[in-house]
């Protein structure tokens, strides 16, 4: 079983849909899930009671205000709290109420963090932030919980995948290399797939562009 | 003065703010600007570390006061900014260091404690510092200049300490949205991820002696770096005329140990 967070956004609800029309079983976690260690133990006690072990959690759950553009110096501490805090702190409770289950199942985490995060943005600094303290802190769990056989990847898909009203151009990206930012269900879903497969059994820390060819690394 | 007495000191009239300058890096990189002719106001949370490296600077020749400020409350470093400009007529300048909460864990017994004190002192005090500088910032134009001190971790994570990895991350992410933000108006933005003598490295140095040995072989220098002369020479470059064409980078100054940049 595989569970998705965010999933009330476009670019998750495409990779479950992804994922579910693979075979896999993905389930949701109710909302508040994310609010506290207690409520994540709970909600991913309770998909596991109900939909058998768990194999991998799909991470790319933000609050939308991230997506709002403000300049820096307008940005109060309540959207400071909403974008960066609420959002390293509901990975940290999902990792926390996830590690008993994934160092069970030899399991993997996989966060979804879009390009913007890499490359910085005018007007989303906070957003870009969040995104790449999600991907870091990614890499920091890849390295302590290896030895549990816990797996932490990144994929990091184009901006036009999030609502942020501004394409690669407009942040001073190049276009997408394939021509097209692509579709979550038909080309970003398989690879999160694979990561969550032993197939990639060997891959953990990394960052896979799923952007169609947009941020090459360097 | 200790600038080379044979050449103009490189930021002679301006005026910056170094938080967390009582000790360490931040007193490193405090005591390299001073020497190249700013005037530097060192920020700390305590007197008893701040006084005595404005002190110094001073002791000198060159040009410092202490001004007591916890970068985490937001306020504090409004009053802090609000403090200098009144005292040297404005801000061109600001390096933000102050940094706690260092401490190893594991990620599934990380208290929202000691969470709470990277995500202040690295993250929220990034926001706070830069918010308070910005108008002056803006009004130096081409001569603006926030720094912030990250670490090698905020790139490549951390087995060890996992929570310092995401805030010094966020503080790269902040300096490359913020370069693309404050670029029109002239004013740079970087990051430096130093690995510098410093009180809490020679603590974790008595604590374990083979630790020195491990972070000394990785470097391609086999040295751990002078916070004056090797950190605090690298944010004088970024402050001055020369650095002004460089934005939104992380200068990793580890003398060699990481090279995956």
């Amino acid at each position: 079983m595989i569970v998705v967070t965010g999933a009330d956004q476009a670019l998750a609800a495409g990779l479950l849909e992804g994922l579910r029309a693979s075979g896999e079983t993905v389930v949701t976690l109710p909302d508040g899930a994310l609010a506290s260690r207690a409520a994540a133990e709970a909600a991913l006690a309770a998909a596991v009671a109900g939909h058998g072990p768990l194999r991998a959690v799909v991470h790319a759950a933000v609050d939308p205000v991230a997506f709002e553009r403000v300049p820096f110096h307008e940005v109060d501490d309540a959207r400071f709290e909403a974008v960066w805090e609420r959002t390293m702190q509901g990975f940290l409770f999902v990792l926390q109420a996830a590690h008993p289950h994934l160092r069970a199942e030899g399991g993997s985490v996989v966060v979804v963090a879009p390009v913007i995060g890499m490359a910085g943005a005018a007007q989303l600094a906070p957003y870009a932030m969040a995104l790449e303290g999600l991907r870091v802190f990614a890499k920091s769990t890849a390295r302590q919980w290896g030895p549990d056989g816990i797996r932490v990847n990144v994929v990091a898909p184009a901006p036009e995948q999030v609502p942020v009203g501004v394409a690669s151009a407009e942040l001073a990206l190049s276009p997408p290399a394939l021509g097209r930012p692509g579709d979550p269900v038909a080309d970003l879903a398989p690879v999160v797939a694979w990561l969550c497969s032993p197939a990639a059994h060997f891959v953990t820390g990394e960052t896979i562009g799923l952007d169609g060819g947009v941020w090459m690394a360097p | 003065m200790t600038g080379a007495p044979d050449r103009a000191r490189r930021l002679q009239g301006r005026t910056a703010v170094v938080t967390g300058a009582g000790q360490g890096v931040g007193r490193g990189i405090a005591l390299a600007l001073a020497a190249e002719g700013a005037n530097v106001v060192v920020a700390a949370r305590r007197a008893e570390t701040g006084e005595p490296v404005a002190e110094e600077i001073r002791a000198r020749g060159d040009e410092a006061v202490c001004i007591v400020s916890d970068c985490t409350v937001r306020a504090e470093v409004e009053a802090c900014v609000a403090a200098t400009v009144e005292r040297y007529g404005g801000l061109e300048i600001m390096v933000h260091n102050a940094f706690k909460g260092g401490r190893a864990h594991r990620v599934e017994d990380l208290d929202l404690d000691l969470w709470a004190e990277n995500s202040r002192s690295a993250v929220w005090a990034s926001l706070y510092t830069a918010q308070a500088a910005y108008p002056h910032l803006a009004a130096a134009g081409t001569d603006g200049r926030l720094v912030l001190v990250t670490s090698p971790a905020g790139v490549e994570g951390s087995g060890g300490i996992p929570a310092y990895g995401p805030v010094k991350a966020a503080q790269r992410a902040l300096a490359k949205s913020l370069a693309r933000e404050w670029g029109p108006l002239g004013v740079t933005v970087n990051c430096i991820a130093p690995v510098a003598e410093t009180p809490a490295l020679a603590y974790a140095f008595a604590e374990r002696p083979e630790l020195k040995d491990r972070v000394e072989a990785r470097t391609a220098l086999r040295r751990i770096g002078d916070a004056e002369a090797d950190i605090g020479g690298v944010v004088a470059f970024l402050a001055g005329r020369a650095g002004g064409y460089v934005t939104g980078q992380t200068i990793v100054c580890d003398g060699g140990s990481f090279l995956g940049l």
